[in-house]
């Protein structure tokens, strides 16, 4: 019979360590018993996960539903105009986001997201193609979803690589949106009045420098991450 | 020929809520074992298994989904089968799996475990439906049990009176709900990966704690309350949080003294004693005196009717009835975060003795009680007695062990002897 010498409490003759502090058990009259069998049973039970290609065919079909009753629907209703292909293409859409990650295991988040985006630029081109606008998709929404194809997942591959702590991490978000906003106001100036005019991005890209300095502070300084840390509970 | 008209139940108050709530992270399951003096033969208990739940026809039933509510129908499928216990305890149920089961039977060396759903009964109405389990199964290793002194007799017919919605007979006029404290200190820790669940037990001798408690003026229920409280309030302090929350207990009071019932479904209602930390310390014979004071407030017949009877209105509410199963599910989801998870620090259910006739006690060793996983990662904390042995479980997902730790180191300063079981 062995007792915790921290906790106090009598343990299981067969207790290498106590449950409550892990303190290990030195008893030179009564070395743990390894036969003896434990008091609960070892077995891990596997728990089967819920059936995700069940929910992938269930989203699958409900999408598929909504694009075929539209298009049914476009045979009565405002015929003259095909309205229901910009609802099969947001199906089409909503399908890239929530299916191939119910079907493949372990997707890389950084694959997902470019798919998630890719297929946000393409459903633009579809809405281009069917108004016959293919000048502002090539010069307008195909540039920016580049830009967005580009800086989202690289900043989370950033991220997820390089284990950046959370004040770190909300630095390179900050960083990202004014990045992003100053490329945006660049390809809609280039678009709209044939050169760069910086306005409203610089107002965007100052905030994010604004907050993200005091982040950098904190991080820089131990007292005062460690003060952040205790007060947030991090 | 017409076809036999397939029987259906209403579902009452407490089992909407937790079969609308229950998901994978959460387990409205609770667990009852007896340890033998002898290891058991899952073949006799198979047995006693078939022939004690036809006569509990309430513990034989399968969830269902209507398009406005859940509701019970008997389950005709083959089963339950005992099965060889496993290390991680009260696995979350799922509806469609294991053949619609909501009662679980396991064995390890000399220990028997029931695992219940809750939307079926309370621990009281599954303690009974252990017990005479538990006879039948000494009955088929050839002890001889006879009915009575609280084992039911398998050979009568299940009376009405057990499948009765007891909160819908005592229900009154008026509905007040207990006053609630804000939101409680919620003593989170880190969860495991799913599915990991951390069981710690702590023995004591009943007699030794029922002195302990005594010396204070209170009850072991009301000794133990005030232990565990004091533990929480010392942990957050240690937190250093920006502003101390209230330090709530949901401590579930089994309505059957107050209300005469046969019923084997729940009626349990909670009651909450809570401190506020930033008033000042508390010593802990304040504590004690100060739920020993509320619970003989609280637990009284006048307000546990008013506080049953909202519970029972808010299910007959003409506009909750007409909303869908489908939103209902998140409203009751968002209800019970808010009234069931945010006000509490901790749960400590007590299901009290476990009383057997004199021509059991010889097989019995001990009993034990563990509740399932809670929707956040904070240990569970339940307690039964059974002849001098009293047995404490903190269970949850929980990776830290402090509050346990304190819970016990508490009592072995306070002279008690505790002898600690876990499953980590």
């Amino acid at each position: 019979m062995s007792y915790c010498v921290n906790c106090g409490v009598e343990l299981n003759p067969g207790a290498i360590a106590c449950p409550l502090c892990s303190t290990p058990v030195v008893n030179p009259n009564c070395h743990p018993d390894a036969a003896e069998p434990g008091f609960f049973p070892s077995r891990k039970e596997e728990v089967a996960p819920v059936s995700r290609r069940e929910a992938a065919l269930l989203l699958s079909s409900m999408l598929l539903s909504v694009a075929i009753c539209c298009g049914l629907l476009n045979l009565v209703f405002y015929s003259h105009i095909w309205w229901s292909f910009f609802i099969g293409g947001a199906m089409a859409m909503l399908w890239v986001w929530f299916v191939p990650p119910l079907l493949i295991k372990g997707m890389f988040i950084w694959v997902r997201l470019t798919l998630d985006v890719l297929a946000v630029g393409a459903y633009v081109c579809l809405i281009a193609v069917a108004l016959d606008g293919m000048d502002w998709f090539l010069a307008l929404a195909l540039p920016i979803n580049v830009a967005a194809v580009v800086i989202i997942p690289v900043l989370y591959w950033i991220i997820r690589t390089r284990r950046c702590s959370l004040l770190v991490s909300a630095v390179l978000v900050l960083m990202a949106i004014g990045l992003f906003s100053m490329l945006t106001e660049y390809i809609c100036d280039r678009y709209l009045i044939g050169e760069w005019t910086p306005g409203w991005a610089l107002v965007v890209l100052a905030s994010c420098v604004g907050l993200s300095i005091p982040l950098i502070i904190v991080r820089r300084v131990p007292s005062l991450r460690e003060e952040a840390r205790r007060r947030f509970h991090m | 020929m017409e076809k036999p008209r397939r029987p259906w139940y209403r579902m009452d108050n407490a089992s909407f809520m937790y079969s609308s709530i229950q998901r994978e992270e959460f387990s409205a399951i609770y667990r009852f074992s007896a340890v033998l003096t002898e290891r058991v033969d899952p073949v006799l208990l198979q047995a006693a298994v078939d022939r004690t739940l036809p006569r509990f026809p309430g513990f034989a039933m399968k969830i269902c989904r209507g398009f406005f509510w859940y509701y019970f129908e008997p389950n005709t499928a083959p089963g339950p089968y005992v099965k060889e216990d496993t290390a991680d305890p009260c696995r979350p149920v799922r509806f469609n799996e294991d053949s619609g089961w909501l009662v679980r039977f396991y064995y390890y060396r000399s220990r028997i475990s029931l695992e219940v759903f809750h939307a079926l009964a309370d621990g009281a109405g599954s303690l009974t439906f252990f017990k005479a389990l538990l006879a039948e199964y000494l009955r088929q290793r050839g002890a001889a049990i006879p009915p009575g002194e609280g084992v039911i007799d398998l050979d009568e017919p299940p009376r009405p009176e057990e499948r009765e919605d007891a909160y819908l007979r005592y229900a009154g006029k008026a509905a007040r709900a207990i006053p609630r404290v804000p939101k409680a200190y919620q003593n989170r820790g880190t969860p495991e990966p799913f599915y990991t669940f951390h069981v710690t037990m702590g023995f004591l001798s009943v007699q030794e704690l029922r002195g302990k408690a005594r010396s204070y003026g209170a009850s072991i229920t009301e000794y133990l309350a005030a232990v565990l409280m004091l533990q929480l309030i010392e942990k957050q302090k240690r937190e250093r949080p920006i502003r101390e929350k209230p330090v709530t207990l949901a401590v579930p009071v089994n309505l059957r003294p107050f209300f005469p019932t046969e019923t084997l479904r729940n009626f349990i209602i909670t009651v909450q004693p809570s401190v506020d930390p930033t008033l000042g310390d508390y010593s802990f014979e304040q504590l004690i005196s100060l739920i020993h004071s509320y619970m003989h407030l609280t637990a009284e017949p006048v307000k546990l009717r008013a506080a049953m009877t909202r519970g029972v209105r808010l299910l007959l509410n003409p506009f909750l009835v007409l909303i869908p199963r489908v939103l209902k599910n998140p409203i009751m989801l968002l209800s019970y975060h808010l009234t069931g998870v945010e006000p509490y620090s901790a749960v400590l259910t007590n299901p009290g003795r476990f009383v057997v006739p004199e021509c059991m006690r010889p097989y019995i060793e001990h009993m034990e009680v563990v509740q399932g996983q809670a929707t956040v990662a904070r240990p569970h904390v339940s307690t039964i007695s059974y002849g001098d042995t009293f047995e404490i479980t903190f269970s949850g997902v929980q990776k830290e062990t402090e509050l346990e730790r304190e819970f016990f180191r508490f009592l072995v300063r306070d002279g008690l002897h505790v002898r600690i079981e876990s499953n980590r």
